[in-house]
């Protein structure tokens, strides 16, 4: 019940947020100060299955999260900015805050300039702002694309972007990021629950993450056509907790190389907008337990997923939208069950814009299978203790104020 | 045949009547630190979607108004809706890779602030004064 009420509380916020607070700025050292953030609840029931570590089927508000953040230029050349983020989405997270990113950036000219610290990472059409959902139709983006509980281990890294724009005259621009740093992880994360769902729990986590995105602006107006590739390593340490292993008995896993690559594309005309990205990911995973000495479990595992959407603007505040979201294990663990090598989820959404700074939206979910026992997509054996049903039908409601 | 070229005459002036509208809507001032006396609709455009920070060696920052014939008539040169600007903007100040031009209330407050802020460059009505700044011309 006092859960209930926070939650109850942050909608209130959100309501009265959007009519009182507006994007401000103050002056320090002489530089203008700019202050930006925003705040949403959201509220889900499904039929089934509990999605996303929340008890949807009893109906769910466990969802809330907000960002805070302030930036400046402290030359022409040199700007400098961080956020703080900070969400509950049922057992993910937990109301813990998170430097979501802070960096500074020199812009030695339109086509070169360097980035570093804590920075968003460049991966796909929305990944580096894949939280702001007020940026979208959807109240969930496609979540076989962009899962909201992997979130914490692929938003950033800890290192430095090249990027730039290099004109192309009549064939429009092309914007590159390159990029390489340390990931971060978050001990609250879906990687935590699911690896401690198989008895695995996880004591550290680190590795790194390469990558680029190319974003091409065509000469076609309205249509952006891009590409994307990362590889990242995964190192963790944790124990097993499971009866036939000695207590404590420690693991090593190691991930790599795990490498994605994404193609995707976006074009708004009028009063529509329609996008679609591709990704396929094939990642090796080795398994040691020094205490049964130096064998090592090796798995090789690949899956894809893609979208496409469709969004029409009907009104100056209303706008309506499709999307299907697929994504698909090639070798599940569990090959005789169907439900276990994708997720399926048509969807059908409302958004409306109430004014300038608060949106509400509707969706319903048509989920099809439940992925594999390693997908961490979603559906966890916590939230789901009596097992999984293979079809999920969830309504999604969702308010969010920005700033 | 007189018939037709008052038909071809009128399809002309229709095609056209968009791009004058345009133009006669609004005008693009600057600060006088600003070196350009002109600037083409490409680097207006590129100028505003923060992907350039200068015109002819001189560094600009963009200022908007926050509605209004003017900016009507802005948003058709960035060929975006108000909503798309918006959103376009807040992906860059929430994925911390740009930030959001000032947006101002009028033509007053924006021919202000061009005058008094070394590199702002703005857009007013096209029969608004803009005292303290200077006219680029758009090509």
């Amino acid at each position: 019940m006092k859960g209930f009420r926070t939650h109850l509380v942050v909608a209130a916020l959100v309501c009265a947020a959007s009519l009182t607070v507006h994007a401000q700025d103050f002056r320090l050292f002489n530089r203008s100060v700019q202050v930006h953030g925003s705040l949403s609840q959201g509220f889900a029931y499904s039929n089934d299955n509990n999605f996303l570590t929340m008890k949807t089927s009893d109906s769910s508000p466990a969802f809330t999260d907000g960002a805070l953040n302030l930036s400046t230029a402290v030359t022409d050349k040199f700007h400098v900015g961080a956020q703080a983020y900070d969400r509950k989405v049922g057992q993910l997270d937990d109301f813990r805050p998170q430097l979501d990113f802070a960096y500074g950036d020199y812009r030695f000219a339109r086509w070169f300039g360097v980035r570093a610290g804590r920075v968003k990472t460049a991966l796909g059409l929305y990944n580096d702002t894949q939280d702001a959902d007020f940026l979208y139709t959807w109240a969930l983006l496609p979540q076989g694309t962009y899962p909201l509980d992997l979130r914490n281990s692929m938003i950033a890294h800890d290192g430095g972007d090249l990027y730039g724009q290099i004109p192309l005259k009549k064939a429009g621009k092309l914007n590159y990021t390159g990029y390489y740093g340390k990931r971060t992880f978050d001990d609250r994360s879906g990687y935590y629950i699911f690896s401690s769902d198989l008895g695995m729990p996880i004591d550290s986590a680190s590795g790194r993450a390469l990558g680029w995105d190319l974003r091409w602006t065509a000469p076609l107006k309205g249509l952006t056509l891009g590409s994307s590739w990362i590889d990242m390593t995964q190192n963790r340490v944790g124990h097993y907790n499971e009866a036939y292993f000695p207590p404590d008995t420690q693991y090593r896993a190691h991930s790599a190389p795990d490498r994605t690559a994404v193609g995707y594309a976006d074009f708004q005309r009028n009063k529509w907008d329609f996008s679609g990205e591709y990704r396929a990911e094939n990642y090796w995973l080795s398994i040691l337990t020094p205490s049964f000495g130096n064998s090592v479990f090796l798995w090789n595992g690949t899956n894809e997923s893609w979208f496409t959407t469709a969004s029409y603007h009907a009104t100056k505040r209303v706008t309506l939208g499709v999307y299907h979201s697929n994504y698909h294990v090639d070798s599940p663990a569990d090959p005789t069950n169907k439900a276990t090598n994708h997720i399926y989820d048509e969807v059908a959404a409302a958004r409306v814009d109430l004014n300038r700074y608060w949106v509400v939206k509707a969706e319903g979910h048509f989920m099809d299978g439940y992925g594999d026992l390693y997908s961490t997509h979603g559906f966890y054996e916590r939230s789901n203790p009596d097992g999984f049903k293979p079809r999920t039908n969830m309504l999604m409601l969702r308010t969010s104020f920005f700033f | 045949m007189k018939n037709a070229q008052f038909f071809l005459m009128a399809a002309a002036a229709l095609l056209i009547a968009p791009l004058t509208l345009r133009a006669a809507d609004m005008k693009v001032i600057a600060n006088p630190s600003v070196s350009a006396a002109a600037v083409s609709a490409d680097d207006l455009k590129d100028v505003f979607l923060e992907n350039k920070d200068s015109l002819a060696g001189s560094h600009v920052d963009p200022v908007l108004e926050k509605g209004g014939p003017a900016h009507e008539a802005f948003l058709k040169v960035l060929g975006k809706s108000d909503a798309a600007l918006q959103t376009y903007y807040r992906s860059l100040v929430f994925s911390g890779k740009g930030s959001m031009p000032k947006e101002l209330a009028s033509d007053a407050e924006v021919a202000a602030w061009v005058a008094k802020t070394k590199g702002a460059v703005g857009y007013v009505s096209a029969d608004a004064s803009a005292p303290g700044t200077k006219v680029l011309d758009v090509k």
